[in-house]
């Protein structure tokens, strides 16, 4: 599905946000990121859903080289690739109807878009994705009027009228509560598993990762720090990724010591972006 | 430099600014020869105070009330219609004025135009604020004077003049309402693979719309007056009528024309908060 090699992001500032990162994503597969907050997650996976442009090193998606598509090429990719992210991003003056449809945008004409702000299309589809995250009856609410977790279920089920090939969730469990978190992320797990979509999650909480995800990816100053399965990841390993990292560092204690139960330990709020 | 260190921003800047600033205030109240004395001293005071008392009673005859309604009628819908051409001018060439839909920011991140379409783009950009800065540049009357001059008197060349002059304002000031725009939520609609049209119907002016119909409206406001003035002119309403007054010496007609642009001034600005309340 993806391939990566020597991906590099400067930004404009002169901020290293991804230093050098390889790596190799194969069709259906399922990888949990982590990492401590400025790690280079989020810049990852805009770099993955083709919004922003790698410095150097060469970005390929399903045999494609990404640098050498037009905008045109650009566009019907990105339709293949859905997006949910940390700060939800969305139309917050726009009722929730019209953000779940926006998922169809990279399919509609011109016309068609326009006619359905006025009228929506598929209101239907746009009702059942919003049953599948628990909250059919905000369909006609104004965007900005819902809570934090609400409009990241908006978000979730923007993507599953989109309905891609491969889902980035970038935190999608960030501001909803922990049993809550949990069925999210078993509900994009089983769904992406039914339908054989690629999912790659980043995530603040590491049972999370540990227990859904076959693949685990640690992100440390813009590199890979490592790559292997649940079961390798041990004390030391995560010790070694959130070394100076004090917030990552007490959830770990927490979790050693027992304190805290497994799906409980998701963080509330992560990092603002900057 | 460290991993996301910044800069500290230097402490020097401030000062200047402030220095250079007074120094402009100074030079400013020298050069407009500000004379207080001459103002609020006896002479000056004196006559004014008769020609007010000459304006007293306004000419409340039925002829004279016919009159300043059809002014205050024509002087409202010149401001309105004008106002809303001006909307349809400034529009359009706001897009034009936006950076961030011709050639940078996060539209243009992952393939950023090549080298002839940049500067095809941004001689686009600069086509279109060159455009509103001279129709912001020329004044309301100006324009009046030049329309009175190619359309003729009345109204319609009052219309023109708001449209022009108004459009160039807005224009500008969509465009920067439109380069403000939260760029989260068009990253994510560009994410799904959306057209740069999509994104701007769904995500820019969702956001833009509130700032524009609040501008639009306070436009009005000061465009009523606008309208007013223009007819000193030739171009309509409340303002020929005012200017021919004065010309005549028909001091009572001209305190009734005077109440009705209070009348009606009253009423705009009463209708855009009223708009303002329903619609921001
Ligand atoms: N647009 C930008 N311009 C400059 N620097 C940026 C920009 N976006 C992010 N950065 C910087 O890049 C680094 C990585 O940020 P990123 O958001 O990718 O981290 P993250 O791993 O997602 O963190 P978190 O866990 O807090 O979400 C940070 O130092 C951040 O300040
Ligand atoms: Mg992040």
């Amino acid at each position: 599905m993806y391939e990566l090699r020597g991906i590099r992001k400067v930004f404009a500032d002169g901020t290293v946000a991804v230093e050098d990162i390889s790596l190799i994503v194969g069709s259906g597969e399922h990888v949990a990121f982590i990492g401590p907050s400025g790690a280079g997650k989020t810049t990852l996976f805009r770099l993955l859903n083709l919004t922003l442009r790698p410095t150097a090193g060469a970005l390929i998606f399903e045999g494609q080289d990404v640098s050498a598509l037009s905008d045109a090429g650009l566009r019907r990719t990105r339709t293949r690739i859905g997006t949910i992210y940390q700060q939800q991003n969305l139309v917050g003056r726009l009722r929730v109807v019209h953000n779940v449809l926006a998922g169809y945008l990279g399919r509609w004409s011109a016309a068609t878009a326009l006619a359905s702000l006025v009228r929506p299309r598929d209101v239907a589809g746009a009702g059942r994705a919003l049953a599948q995250v628990g909250i059919p009856e905000k369909l006609w609410a104004r965007t900005d009027e819902l809570s934090g977790g609400q409009q990241q279920r908006v978000a979730i089920a923007r993507v599953l009228v989109q309905d891609p090939d491969v889902i980035l969730a970038d935190e999608p469990v960030s501001a909803v509560d922990p049993s809550l978190a949990v069925s999210i992320v078993t509900l994009l797990r089983d769904l992406s598993h039914e339908s054989r979509k690629t999912l790659l999650m980043n995530l603040h909480s590491v049972d999370l990762a540990l227990g859904h995800f076959p693949r685990i990816v640690g992100v440390r100053e813009g590199r890979v720090l490592f790559d292997v399965a649940p079961d390798k990841v041990g004390p030391e390993l995560l010790a070694e990724l959130y070394a100076g990292h004090r917030d990552e560092e007490l959830q770990l204690e927490q979790l050693r010591d027992g304190k805290v139960s497994f799906g409980a330990a998701c963080r509330p709020l992560p990092g603002f972006r900057k | 430099m460290a991993r996301g260190a910044v800069a500290r921003p230097g402490r020097a800047a401030p000062l200047l600014v402030g220095v250079g600033f007074a120094a402009l205030l100074a030079w400013s109240w020298h050069g407009t020869a500000v004379d207080l004395p001459g103002l609020f001293g006896g002479e000056g005071l004196r006559q004014v105070a008769t020609y007010v008392v000459k304006l007293f009673p306004p000419d409340l005859s039925a002829g004279a009330w016919r009159d300043a309604a059809t002014g205050a009628v024509e002087t409202f819908a010149i401001s309105l219609i004008g106002s809303l051409l001006a909307v349809c001018v400034g529009l359009p060439l706001s897009l034009l004025a936006t950076r961030t839909l011709l050639y940078r920011g996060i539209l243009f991140e992952a393939r950023r135009p090549g080298p002839g379409a940049r500067a095809v783009r941004v001689a686009l950009y600069a086509a279109g604020k060159a455009v509103l800065n001279l129709l912001r540049t020329i004044p309301e009357i100006v324009w009046a004077l030049i329309f009175v001059f190619m359309v003729g008197l009345g109204p319609f060349p009052g219309v023109l003049a708001l449209g022009f002059h108004t459009g160039g304002v807005l224009g500008k000031l969509f465009g920067e309402v439109l380069e403000d725009v939260d760029p989260a939520p068009l990253e994510a609609l560009q994410a799904t693979g959306a057209s740069r049209f999509a994104i701007l119907v769904y995500g820019v002016l969702p956001q833009a719309l509130p700032q524009f119909v609040s501008y639009a409206l306070y436009r009005w406001e000061v465009n009523i007056r606008a309208a007013a003035m223009m007819g000193f002119v030739g171009a309509g309403g409340l303002g020929q009528r005012i200017h021919i007054a004065i010309s005549l010496f028909q001091e009572h007609q001209l305190m009734t024309l005077i109440l009705a642009i209070y009348a009606i001034v009253t009423l705009v600005d009463a209708l855009s908060a009223f708009l303002r309340a329903r619609l921001v």
